[in-house]
């Protein structure tokens, strides 16, 4: 279970956190969130598709890392293979969290905590928070950087989603890959980029979402699909 | 008058739920025809009046499964549904004391047997019968049910489902909903006046209607949408109402609605139907009360016991401070149904049409078919209205005797002899024929795909399975023939996995309240 407190200069002075990658630092996960803003690395490495959040049902867009619950095929024994980590994989083990606050918008003031059960988390090893003096490090500095693009991201989701919804531009798409083995993955839940509505929008709508910068983030979700078989193979590789 | 003349507007007298869901449905389906062709001659226009006086009755609040279809097909989304309609999931109707009057309970769920289409189960479950109901044998939907559980997620998009659903909902909030959705979407145009008139031609076909502010309206068609009232089939024509008294003896009902003891009281996703001395009660769980009613023959019972009943239910099931706070509403009603339901120009809709009592739900979906007929068949021209009507009052002629046989069957089977209303329920001549004859040979054989004759039959053959041995009803062991040896292969897997899937269900829906709770705060997804 995960125990976010806010950030504290005086409670967390001594904290380490680890920033290698492996099963045992918590990143045995077959899909993480992704923003648009990181779409086009994404693609590079990853397939991009939409699932709903279990609690909400609401769309989110996230990078694919494995054919099943809990696998990752991208954590090898020298960490995380692949030549782009997303954001959401990085924050670990901060978070951002909300503080009531009327001076801010919604009443809602952004705070940074951090999950103090969190594998990551350790007494010596890996980076430091804070100097002796106390001034933040730079890697804490780097992860309050990240933090802020993904509370950026996440309002950036919400509209993409909202126009994607609007112009049904999303389809339910069923994995069903085939192993060198024999063996049958079926993964459902997934939804991916209606290609055939998208080819058929007119101007207007493609200029509405070229002015939300989201038109270029959708063509890179649709090319991110060819990393599928890549994925697929890798996980051939595992069984045999 | 010009026999080929043409039907180009349909005018509805009456704004209840049974008025604005025609005016949808056929404005739905006609509406596309106006867009798309250029010719305004071939338009359909719809209009309704609603009397601004009349109070609608608003206690059918239970809908079958063709309401999500229904509803889908006139463009309301289910999200809107739950936010504006006080609605919750129905999965079936809960039966408590029906066998015995003691503790017995049994379900009728929604979704047909597993596996109804090649395998009849009733056979291979009757060597178990002692120790599994049949409903819980057979669908994962009995334990959902007992568990007050939801039949989808949040994840599932909207009209779908894990297990077969309707809906409970307030009837009143509905037939607004239906309203704006009308006016607002569906370009149907809407009056609020009294009708106080109606004026005919020389073919006795209704021309137009005089209204109380001095309006006229006329059209080609008109639904009578009145309610009990009738006011157009039964007033104008004077086309009498067939009372089926005699084979269901419940005419009264005193309706409440009660408030949860806490608001987040679980939401019970079954109708609760609990056998009384002189007849049921009914128990419907929306997400801000329960609609709590006694239905029950005044020839055998009086008012003041049919309410003490009513009362005592509730102080058992709420709490006695609620029963005490209580005030209950009474509707007499003929049981019985017009002989027939389209004549001339005129076709009537829900009440109007008639009205037996609310066990089974059968009235909304009884108008949701009626506007279907209406909408699809819309006759081009007077001409062709004739042959529609007969069909039209042929086909709904049987739907309503075979309401009256599934509703008998209920009440046939029972064991009760604690008063005369069970008795004389089981009295050989208030028995139908078709029902009595049917039983007979299900004493040979179970009811299956043979059973019934229509392919759009109301009540399918696995309703009458649900009935029959959840009240006990015994089929001859070893008599049926369709239990094969292949079945009986087929069976054990079916048996099996439904097992597994009711273990997978039980386990992953959430309760009816908290996924009521996130649709209004999320909405369904359409994907």
């Amino acid at each position: 279970m995960s125990n976010f407190v806010v950030l504290n200069k005086q409670e967390h002075r001594h904290i380490n956190v680890i920033t290698d990658h492996s099963l045992k630092y918590g990143d045995g996960v077959m899909h993480a969130m992704t923003f648009p803003m990181e779409f086009r690395d994404i693609q590079s490495c990853y397939p991009i598709f939409f699932c709903k959040d279990p609690d909400s049902g609401q769309f989110y867009p996230a990078a694919l890392f494995g054919l099943e619950k809990g696998e990752n095929l991208f954590i090898t024994d020298s960490g995380w293979d692949a030549s782009y980590i997303p954001m959401m994989v990085r924050r670990h083990p901060f978070l951002i969290g909300f503080q009531n606050d009327e001076s801010y918008p919604e009443g809602k003031k952004p705070v940074v905590s951090i999950d103090l059960d969190h594998p990551r988390v350790s007494d010596a090893g890996g980076e430091i928070l804070f100097a002796e003096n106390g001034e933040s490090s730079d890697y804490l500095k780097q992860s309050m950087i990240l933090l802020e693009s993904i509370h950026q991201g996440h309002e950036q989701n919400k509209v993409l989603i909202e126009m994607l919804l609007e112009h049904n531009l999303l389809e339910e798409f069923v994995v069903e890959v085939t192993l060198r083995d024999g063996s049958q993955k079926r993964l459902s839940g997934f939804y991916t980029i209606a290609e055939e509505n998208l080819y058929a929008l007119g101007g207007d709508v493609l200029g509405a979402l070229n002015d939300k910068g989201l038109l270029q983030a959708i063509f890179m979700a649709v090319a991110s699909l060819s990393r599928l078989r890549p994925l697929v193979e890798k996980k051939t590789v595992t069984i045999s | 008058m010009s026999t080929s003349q043409t039907i180009r507007s349909v005018v509805i007298v009456g704004g209840g739920t049974a008025g604005w869901l025609t005016a949808a449905i056929i404005a739905a389906e006609h509406r596309g025809n106006r867009d798309q062709r250029d010719d305004l001659e071939s338009s359909v226009t719809v209009t309704l009046i609603e009397s601004p006086e009349i109070s609608t009755i608003g206690v059918g609040e239970g809908t079958w499964p063709s309401m999500r279809t229904t509803l889908k097909k006139i463009g309301i989304s289910e999200t809107e549904l739950f936010r504006e309609c006080d609605a919750s999931f129905k999965q079936g109707t809960l039966f408590r004391g029906w066998r015995n009057g003691k503790d017995d309970i049994y379900t009728h769920p929604f979704t047909v047997p597993h596996g109804y289409e090649s395998t009849n189960l009733v056979p291979h479950w009757q060597s178990f019968r002692e120790k599994v109901d049949f409903s819980q044998a057979v669908s994962p939907q009995n334990s959902l049910m007992l568990a007050g559980l939801a039949p989808k997620q949040i994840v599932t998009p909207e009209y779908g489902f894990h297990v077969n659903y309707g809906y409970h909902l307030d009837a009143v909030k509905f037939a607004k909903l239906l309203q704006k959705h009308c006016v607002q979407k569906l370009g149907v145009i809407h009056h609020s006046a009294k009708v106080v008139q109606v004026n005919s031609d020389s073919d006795n076909y209704i021309l137009s209607l005089d209204t109380d502010v001095d309006t006229t309206v006329s059209g080609d068609l008109f639904v009578d949408a009145s309610g009990s009232r009738s006011l157009l089939l039964g007033k104008h024509y004077g086309i009498p109402l067939h009372s089926k008294k005699q084979f269901l003896f419940n005419d009264t009902g005193l309706a409440s609605q009660v408030p949860y003891v806490n608001e987040d009281d679980p939401i019970a996703s079954s109708t609760l139907s609990t056998a009384q001395k002189n007849g049921w009660i009914w128990d419907i769980g929306l997400p801000s009360r329960r609609g709590i009613g006694h239905v029950y023959s005044s020839s055998h019972t009086s008012e003041e016991r049919a309410t003490e009943e009513l009362l005592n239910y509730i102080a058992d099931t709420v709490s006695p401070e609620m029963a005490a706070k209580t005030s209950v509403r009474k509707v007499n009603f003929e049981p019985g149904h017009r002989v027939e339901f389209w004549h001339k120009n005129c076709v009537a809709v829900g009440m109007s049409a008639g009205f037996i009592e609310p066990l089974e739900a059968s009235a909304l979906v009884l108008v949701e078919l009626s506007a279907a007929m209406i909408s699809e068949q819309l006759p081009e021209n007077r001409h062709v209205m004739k042959i529609i009507a007969k069909r039209f009052n042929q086909k709904f002629l049987y739907r309503w005797e075979r309401i009256i046989d599934f509703l008998k069957l209920h009440y046939i089977l029972t064991q009760r002899t604690d008063s005369d209303y069970w008795k004389d329920n089981q009295r050989t001549d208030s028995i139908p024929h078709s029902i009595a004859e049917a039983l007979d040979l299900w004493q040979w054989q179970s009811p299956w795909h043979q059973d019934t004759m229509h392919v759009d039959e109301m009540f399918p053959s696995a309703s009458y399975q649900y009935i029959l041995y959840g009240m006990d009803f015994i089929t001859k062991q070893g008599a049926d023939r369709s239990s094969s040896r292949d079945g009986s292969l087929a069976s054990k897997r079916l048996f099996s996995e439904n097992i597994k899937r009711t273990e997978m269900l039980v386990s992953s829906m959430p309760a009816n309240r908290i996924l009521i709770d996130k649709i209004k705060a999320f909405g369904l997804q359409k994907i």
